[in-house]
């Protein structure tokens, strides 16, 4: 038995999890398990022609369980998202690996847990995205829902309660998958892909209509997709800094992973617009697409009226999911490769401003905006980061946010849907908003007379944020590096290939070149810049008290910064739109299991065996007489 | 007013020919774009929004309100000033960035108007700052509003508005007011002196005895550097 690339790769990353699992209490731990994600990461540089077309690799190893074999096999979809997966932990871990992790210490958390926890997530998140068949991508999936809980939990507290929550959706989500295994097991006779490929082609309406529904429910809570949001953002805020940025990165997308594999891959995008809802002129797909709608645009103005960074940025990340689902669901060239080059692009961002904010509360102990402000001349690299990072959210040129979001809404106009274009716009709104209200409270205004002596964040912490930067702004400019691994995904799961080109697509409806974009953008930069200095460059520095306050004079224990209730005149007009319906549903499914429960309890308690078996019998005889 | 024709000019020697028509065009294009912050401090303010909107409509002239000092040209006081305001007014003219003018509407500006024996009430507003243009009446009109700042125009285009370099050549006779009215800690975040350095504008009036009792007790505001903050010493304490 030889190992293929496949196994070199998950012996790493089993090695990371035992070196994290025995050696995770001394000291250089940190640096052991980075050093040992940047050899995953050399390991999976050795698929690399995955990425551009390769054929699959295969693991050796195969089981068979019951007349059901599993094996495990890398293709480009796997590549695509393992490379997201390594690469945000490779940097997470090394921005913890610093000071972080002293800091971290001290104030009595415990590390061991964390690496464990961390190195847990990437070898499941590995095993899931390798998975050869059904019944193997559910093993995958339940590793990586139980990694994920130890990470979200281990900082206790407040905590330990939002993972409850994760894990109680988390687990519902893994009952309909189960369900829905079943199911195609029924149908197809078998949980291989190859078979389930040729059955879906024959299945009945009904039974397409149960397998979208509960594949759709189960993969789309990991998303937090409508309505099933509500446990992701106080969770991943939770975690501990880096965590948080590796959860943020990667995490939710193990859920578009799996709609990609299984809605689209295998049961075809064709089918599915196939099937219509009886009495509307909407079919399934519709459907989705506008589930992916409301995704956006409600957790995102959820984040508007955040007042913690880490809640802010968190809410965001599960709005920008709907925009990798939305461009998946036109699934035309440039739509399906505008959602999938989104998980590339909302990952570096997203791990940069988690980063970021960690990094503010590393120096300050707080991330409430309202008691932050005016950090740009004590922080300047972290506000350049978290710049760059707001700018690629925002979905803004010259970042690389704005190539993705574009092919989505160029799709959404080459294919005819105006309404879903401007819903998605009324979310890119609502993103710019928050994410102005992001920047200004932590880094703009007046800074506060306590933050005076706050010192830019360490370099252990700075140069993994620095290099996400470069990532950010260099596939802004040359989207064509991450389009070609899009490609062969797209490829791989059988939707259609843009033209792409280093600097952006090729199409006859309307290209886009970065190059193109960045340089005339920068020429106006320049040319502004030359004026100035040919001007004379002058300008004037003043104290932040010398400041125009309609004539007040300013002191330093006077706050002139406002930050609370920051978009008040927003609010005035869709305030009243706030209504927390969705957490009204959670509550009142949660009373109804409480009651079902409840009923049950009182059923048992009476200890009566003649009354049991009555009733089981009846139950019984009615499922069969059924 | 008077101190204005005492201003000695300096005639600069242009080498170059097309200096003058240069000038000529700073001169026209400063004139005809101008930006008031209106401290609206008495009863003319009410004058000053028809002057804005349709009927009079001032942005045909090119001139249109502003909200902060360090972008306004023109400052714009519209009635009667308190001891109280005259220090908020001060402060804000400091602001301003050079070349600015100051306009005073109404009696009350000119020389206490209606409030001539009131204790808490600065009478001339010239003897605090240097003011280019009075606009007289209880309250003027529109009309008047329009025709004076038409003047003003005038003035910046033909170079005599240049009263505010005289704010720097004889500041300690201002500050020496200032002081009698606000008591010898008078002080604003603005550094007039250093300013008067950067402009090139110090004069024999510059510095006095006003300027001495200044800087005893003047503590300077640095601007915030930018630092990385690596190297910083921690707080010893």
């Amino acid at each position: 038995m030889t190992l293929t690339p496949l196994d070199e790769l998950f012996l790493y990353s089993g090695i990371t999890v035992l070196v994290a699992l025995l050696l995770g209490r001394r000291l250089p731990a940190g640096w052991m398990v980075t050093i040992l994600y940047g050899i995953q990461l050399l390991a999976l540089m050795k698929m690399a022609p995955l990425g551009y077309g390769g054929e699959p690799i295969s693991s050796a190893l195969t089981f068979e369980v019951m007349g059901q074999s599993l094996s495990w096999r890398f293709d480009a979809l796997s590549w695509y998202f393992a490379l997201i997966t390594l690469g945000s932990a490779l940097l997470s871990s090394w921005y913890a690996c610093g000071e972080w992790e002293q800091r971290f210490r001290q104030s009595g958390g415990n590390l061991w847990l964390f690496h464990l926890a961390m190195t847990l997530n990437v070898f499941s998140m590995l095993i899931l995205l390798a998975s050869g068949d059904l019944l193997s991508l559910f093993i995958g999936w339940e590793l990586v829902s139980w990694a994920g809980f130890l990470l979200m939990a281990m900082a206790g507290g407040v905590a330990t309660k939002a993972a409850m929550r994760y894990i109680t959706y988390a687990m519902a989500g893994a009952m309909a998958i189960f369900g829905g295994i079943a199911l195609v097991y029924v149908s197809a006779g078998s949980l291989q892909y190859e078979a389930i490929l040729t059955a879906a082609s024959q299945m009945s309406t009904a039974h397409l209509w149960m397998l979208v529904i509960l594949f759709g429910a189960g993969f789309g809570i990991k998303m937090g997709l409508m309505p099933f949001h509500l446990w992701q953002a106080p969770a991943y805020a939770e975690t501990p800094g880096p965590g948080s940025a590796f959860l943020g990165a990667i995490s939710s997308r193990m859920g578009l992973f799996a709609i990609l594999l299984v809605l689209v891959k295998l049961f075809g995008i064709v089918n599915i617009d196939s099937l219509k809802i009886p009495f509307t002129l909407i079919d399934a797909r519709d459907l989705l697409a506008w589930i992916a709608v409301f995704t956006i645009i409600f957790p995102t103005f959820t984040a508007m009226k955040q007042n913690d960074a880490r809640q802010l940025l968190a809410w965001h990340g599960i709005g920008q999911g709907g925009y990798m689902l939305l461009g998946l669901v036109v699934a035309d060239a440039m739509g399906a490769a505008g959602g999938l080059l989104h998980v590339f692009n909302h990952a570096t961002y997203q791990a940069a401003l988690f980063m970021a904010v960690t990094a503010v509360i590393h120096r300050t102990g707080t991330a409430d905006l309202n008691k932050l402000g005016g950090l740009v001349v004590r922080m300047p690299l972290t506000f350049m980061v978290l710049l760059v990072g707001i700018i690629g959210l925002a979905g803004l040129p010259p970042m690389n946010g704005f190539v993705s979001k574009w092919l989505v809404y160029r799709s959404l106009l080459n294919e005819g849907m105006p309404l879903l274009f401007v819903a998605a716009v009324i979310g890119t709104l609502g993103t710019i908003l928050s994410v102005y209200k992001l920047i200004h409270n932590i880094f703009l205004g007046q800074l506060r007379v306590e933050h005076d002596n706050v010192k830019e964040a360490p370099w252990s912490m700075m140069i993994p944020m620095l290099i996400l930067t470069a990532i950010i702004f260099i596939t802004g400019l040359l989207p064509g590096i991450p389009l070609a691994w899009v490609a062969s995904v797209q490829q791989a799961v059988g939707l259609p290939v843009p033209d792409y080109t280093l600097g952006g697509v090729e199409s006859a409806s309307g290209s886009l070149d970065m190059i193109w974009v960045i340089g005339v953008l920068f020429a106006g930069f320049g040319i502004g810049a030359l004026i100035f200095y040919f001007a004379g460059g002058r300008s004037k520095r003043v104290h932040q008290l010398d400041n125009y306050a309609g004539g007040h004079f300013l002191t330093a224990d006077v706050r002139y910064q406002y930050s609370d209730n920051f978009y008040a005149g927003l609010m005035h007009l869709i305030g009243g739109w706030y209504r927390g319906s969705f957490l009204w549903l959670e509550q009142s499914v949660k009373s109804l299991v409480e009651f079902l429960s409840l009923g049950m309890q009182g059923l048992y308690r009476r200890a009566n065996a003649e009354f049991y078996l009555l009733s089981t019998a009846l139950f019984v005889i009615a499922w069969v007489v059924i | 007013m008077n101190s204005i024709n005492k201003i000695p000019v300096i005639e600069e020697k242009r080498t170059n020919p097309l200096a003058r028509v240069f000038d000529e065009f700073v001169r026209f294009c400063r004139s005809r774009s101008l930006f008031i912050l209106h401290y609206c401090t008495g009863c003319g303010a009410i004058e000053l929004p028809p002057a804005m909107t349709s009927r009079f409509d001032m942005e045909r002239l090119g001139i249109q309100p502003m909200v902060s000092p360090r972008q306004a040209d023109i400052l714009l006081i519209t009635g009667y000033v308190s001891i109280k305001t005259l220090k908020r007014v001060i402060l804000t003219y400091e602001q301003m960035g050079s070349p600015k003018y100051v306009i005073g509407i109404c009696s009350c500006t000119v020389n206490g108007g209606m409030y001539w024996q009131s204790y808490a009430t600065a009478k001339k507003l010239d003897e605090y700052m240097p003011v280019d243009l009075y606009i007289a009446g209880c309250m003027p009109r529109p009309e008047a509003v329009l025709a004076g700042l038409q003047k003003l125009m005038d003035r910046i285009h033909s170079g005599e508005a240049n009263s505010w370099e005289d704010y720097f050549r004889n500041y300690d006779y201002y500050l020496g007011n200032q002081q009698k009215l606000f008591g010898e800690n008078w002080q604003t975040p603005t550094d007039i002196i250093t300013e008067a350095k950067h402009y090139d504008l110090i004069g024999e009036g510059t510095l006095g005895k006003h300027t001495q009792i200044l800087e005893q007790h003047q503590k300077p505001l640095e601007a915030l550097d930018m630092r990385l903050g690596h190297d910083l010493k921690e707080p010893t304490e």
